[in-house]
């Protein structure tokens, strides 16, 4: 009963805003404003994965425009919803129109999310459910904001492809949580490289290189109530079927400022790692890849979670004619056509809702979904790569890989750890 | 028919030769690869010390360099690897392909019993030999820098294999022990013998000359096996944990500064010929996730160094040792106006000035040693001393950074790293084996 109401608001809320951005059209906004002046006065949003991401995620969406109302929460665990909620509610009680009908928990809560009369889904679950998550939302005809990675395995990346096109048939909108690509300086130096100011770009080097993130995660310890499944869901990031390990999870920030630079996704790679340090899950502690793009053009890629060595998370892009660093404070350009970025710096986190949005209520979707799509690939390709000790080729990983990680049951039952990784030994699928 | 004429051309220079140099002494009758024997003594008499499998091979291709090389002593840590070796070397024929028994290497093997030296200061007894002109050092490469200055000091010429030392402290003794060589006349050549493969100084000729245009950036990668059946895999019950581990040195980083050190020195001197340089700073990372059981001592299996050149040149180098894995041995430079490419067998350049190497190859490890022995008899300078122990240390600074997770400078590890992987004493005693590194808990020292 309440899904029917909820859908056919959802509809009116939608042929309003159609009409609306179709009429009015954009004409009339100007600066910021421009934003705002479109579309519906409404973005009715719901959270698919309600951890401190999906949660912050919120907060820049609220934050992005006027109009935008969270409606409905999925997770899978109750907990995480109640504390995500509790902190948005103190902070956003005008904006928070959930209410415990609205709110969903379990492996199928997502459904019942995008089943509730949403405008929006913000996709921030682990990783793995990415691909399922943004399938069901595009079919149910819904924009997306989906963080990033959107996928831990080649048929993942499939599916988020197909989904993507499918937006685009929809004209729906799908923007991806690397905010880099809404980052200001990041923004003004890739146009300086794409226009040239470097020459020919011939290397690149790029680095996620930081400590353990045990301060920023929080290890649950397996208590006997807990399944495995649980266990594991609760620990993602640890788990490579539900991260795809933190060369995917996190240093695919870095691998999609490359390709965004180079303006291709590489032809093939090379990569090495292990964990030296880490004995949580069953993820590595570093990597290291060489990522060979178009042309012959050569990339180092490393990346480590190991606390006390010594860090970067950066970008540099050789050219012909000079050099670009980048890293997620500062951008500069080296060489005859040297540059420094020192205009304003908005917080990406919430230009990429604020982009997002405007494209909605402009009636000119942005769809991200290939980019992050392929980014993600590159960083999957580099963990084969490192795990089985194989160089490998993006025709073959993209087209005919068959490694899936799904689990063959998703409930809460066993679910047996997948082995440490070996190179050499570890199959290539 | 043919092996006699040879034979006899051979013998005749000999003959020339020691008549020429006696009483003539003029380079000017002869010409071309003779020339070589014009200005020196009739005889060079070498000393090995380090009688494994590579001392073997090192004699081998020295005494078959050049004619009237004599191998006149031997020392080792153990009486059995000196037995093997002198066993070896005596069995081998002179020339590969003229096997005739008068060739038989031994005729050039004099060491008697009492030139037979074994244990700590074996060394020592070898180059304090008045009769030993020159020494070829193949002990494991922890003992390099203290047989290369004790070389020097008694006087001899060098022959030393790569790597040359395990940590900073060693490298600067070699440093220091190469000056000293250079004061007293000495030559010392290093066993890098890819400097001396034709089609690599065919192509770095046209690097230096700017066919590539100005250098960008480059890739050093070498990928290959896990070496897991080398060296003895049980422990016998009367071996101490010294001996254990010395007979395990390729798997222990005091011993060998573990394979970044004792074997990609090899790639990673390539890239600092190419660039006529040695890095200024480094950031690396590695571990073991294979070679991981307790015989393979400390050693890792894979390492990633990103090496900053200088004017900002970032040279990627991957390494590893695996079973199972994409192999790769090559080497890559990039250029404003070209790039290049190397591995041991080939040369190529794209680009705006491309080349391709295609003549003859011979081979470079009895080049390295004619070359030396030429240099010697015609008393011309030939140190390859600090360039080797910069290669080394350029290697050293990667594993460094590995170990321990931290971004090292150059001028650091060269002047004020106090790492020295020397044991408290050696003797045939305890040592526990040393813990496997671990990034951001090993300390940077």
């Amino acid at each position: 009963m309440k899904d029917k109401t909820d859908g056919e608001k959802y509809k009116l809320t939608r042929r309003n805003f159609v009409k609306t951005s179709a009429a009015v059209a954009a004409a009339l906004a100007t600066g910021t404003e421009r934003m705002f002046a479109a579309g519906s006065d409404k973005l009715r949003v719901g959270l698919i994965g309600c951890g401190g991401r999906g949660k912050d995620a919120v907060k820049d969406c609220i934050n992005a425009a006027k109009g935008v109302e969270l409606v409905a929460m999925g997770d899978l665990f109750k907990d995480r919803m109640d504390k995500s909620l509790e902190e948005l509610k103190k902070d956003f009680a005008a904006n928070i129109k959930v209410t415990s009908n609205t709110c969903f928990v379990g492996f199928d809560a997502y459904q019942k999310v995008i089943a509730s009369g949403v405008d929006m889904v913000i996709l921030a679950g682990p990783p793995h459910f990415r691909p399922p998550h943004l399938k069901a939302a595009i079919e149910a005809g819904k924009h997306v904001f989906m963080e990033k990675p959107a996928g831990v395995d080649p048929a993942g990346i499939r599916s988020l492809i197909a989904s993507s096109e499918l937006a685009e048939q929809k004209k729906l909108a799908i923007v991806a949580g690397t905010q880099r690509r809404h980052q200001a300086h990041y923004v003004e130096i890739m146009k300086r490289i794409q226009n040239g100011d470097i020459g020919e770009i011939v290397a690149a080097q790029c680095y996620w290189n930081g400590g353990d993130m045990l301060g920023y995660w929080k290890w649950y310890e397996r208590q006997p109530s807990m399944s495995s499944m649980e266990w594991q869901c609760r620990n993602w990031p640890w788990f490579t079927w539900l991260s795809g390990d933190h060369i995917v999870e996190q240093h695919v920030h870095n691998l999609d400022i490359i390709s965004w630079a180079i303006g291709s996704h590489p032809v093939q790679c090379m990569g090495m790692g292990g964990r030296q340090v880490r004995t949580l899950g069953n993820i590595y502690d570093h990597f290291a890849v060489e990522f060979e793009y178009p042309k012959g053009v050569r990339v180092l890629s490393m990346c480590r979670q190991i606390t006390g060595c010594t860090d970067s998370v950066s970008e540099r892009l050789v050219g012909t004619k000079g050099s670009s660093y980048t890293d997620s404070s500062i951008g500069y350009i080296e060489g005859p056509k040297a540059y420094k970025y020192d205009g304003p710096n908005p917080n990406p986190y919430v230009q990429e809702h604020a982009d997002l949005i405007n494209s909605i209520r402009e009636g000119k979707p942005l769809n991200e979904g290939r980019n992050v799509a392929q980014s993600t690939m590159s960083a999957i390709m580099g963990r084969m790569s490192a795990y089985t000790g194989r160089a490998l080729k993006w025709d073959w990983a993209m087209n005919a890989s068959k490694l899936d990680l799904t689990p063959p049951r998703y409930e809460f039952g066993d679910l047996p750890v997948p082995p440490v990784a070996v190179p050499g030994k570890t199959q290539l699928i | 028919m043919k092996e006699k004429l040879t034979e006899k051309r051979r013998r005749l220079s000999r003959r020339d030769f020691i008549k020429t140099s006696g009483t003539l002494g003029v380079a000017a009758l002869l010409s071309g690869t003779e020339r070589m024997f014009a200005a020196g003594s009739d005889r060079i008499r070498v000393g090995l010390i380090g009688c494994g499998g590579r001392g073997v091979y090192d004699t081998t291709n020295c005494l078959n360099s050049a004619d009237n090389i004599e191998l006149v002593a031997m020392g080792d840590l153990f009486k059995d690897h000196l037995d093997s070796a002198l066993r070896t070397l005596k069995n081998k024929p002179g020339e590969k392909d003229k096997p005739s028994e008068k060739d038989k290497l031994a005729e050039k093997v004099k060491v008697i019993e009492d030139s037979c030296f074994v244990g700590w200061d074996a060394y020592k007894k070898v180059v304090a030999r008045d009769d030993v002109d020159m020494v070829i050092l193949t002990e494991a490469p922890h003992f390099r820098p203290e047989h290369l200055k004790a070389a020097v000091e008694a006087g001899k010429h060098v022959f030393m294999e790569k790597p040359v030392a395990v940590d900073p402290v060693g490298v600067r003794s070699v440093i220091e022990s190469s000056a000293l060589a250079d004061k007293k006349n000495l030559t010392i050549v290093a066993g890098t013998q890819m400097r001396r493969i034709a089609h690599l100084v065919a192509i770095m000729e046209r690097i230096h000359n700017g066919d590539l245009g100005k250098i960008l950036s480059g890739q050093c990668v070498r990928i290959g096996g896990g070496m897991l059946d080398w060296g003895p895999n049980q422990r016998q019950p009367s071996w101490s944990d010294m001996e254990w581990q010395l007979r395990r040195w390729l798997f222990l980083t005091w011993l060998s500064g573990d394979f970044i050190t004792e074997m990609h020195v090899h790639n990673l001197d390539m890239v600092n010929w190419a660039l006529d340089a040695h890095p200024v700073q480094c950031i690396g990372m590695g571990g073991r996730q294979v070679r991981t059981a307790p015989e393979y001592g400390d050693a890792y299996d894979h390492f990633a160094v990103e090496y900053e050149y200088p004017n900002g040149v970032r040279i990627e180098y991957m390494g590893a040792q695996i079973d199972g894995v994409t192999d790769r041995n090559d080497q890559r430079l990039v250029g404003t106006n070209g790039s290049a490419y190397m591995d041991f067998a080939n040369a190529i350049i794209e680009g705006e000035k491309p080349f391709k190497y295609d003549g003859p190859s011979p081979d470079p490890c009895i080049r390295q040693h004619a070359d030396q022995i030429a240099a010697i008899r015609e008393a011309k300078p030939l140190n390859e001393g600090k360039r080797i122990a910069e290669s080394t240390l350029t290697s050293i600074m990667g594993r460094m950074s590995a170990y321990t997770g931290r971004a090292l400078k150059w001028d650091w590890v060269m002047n004020a790293s106090k790492l020295d992987l020397r044991p408290s004493k050696y003797d045939f005693g305890d040592l526990p084996m040393p813990p496997v590194a671990v990034p951001g808990k090993t300390q940077l020292i």
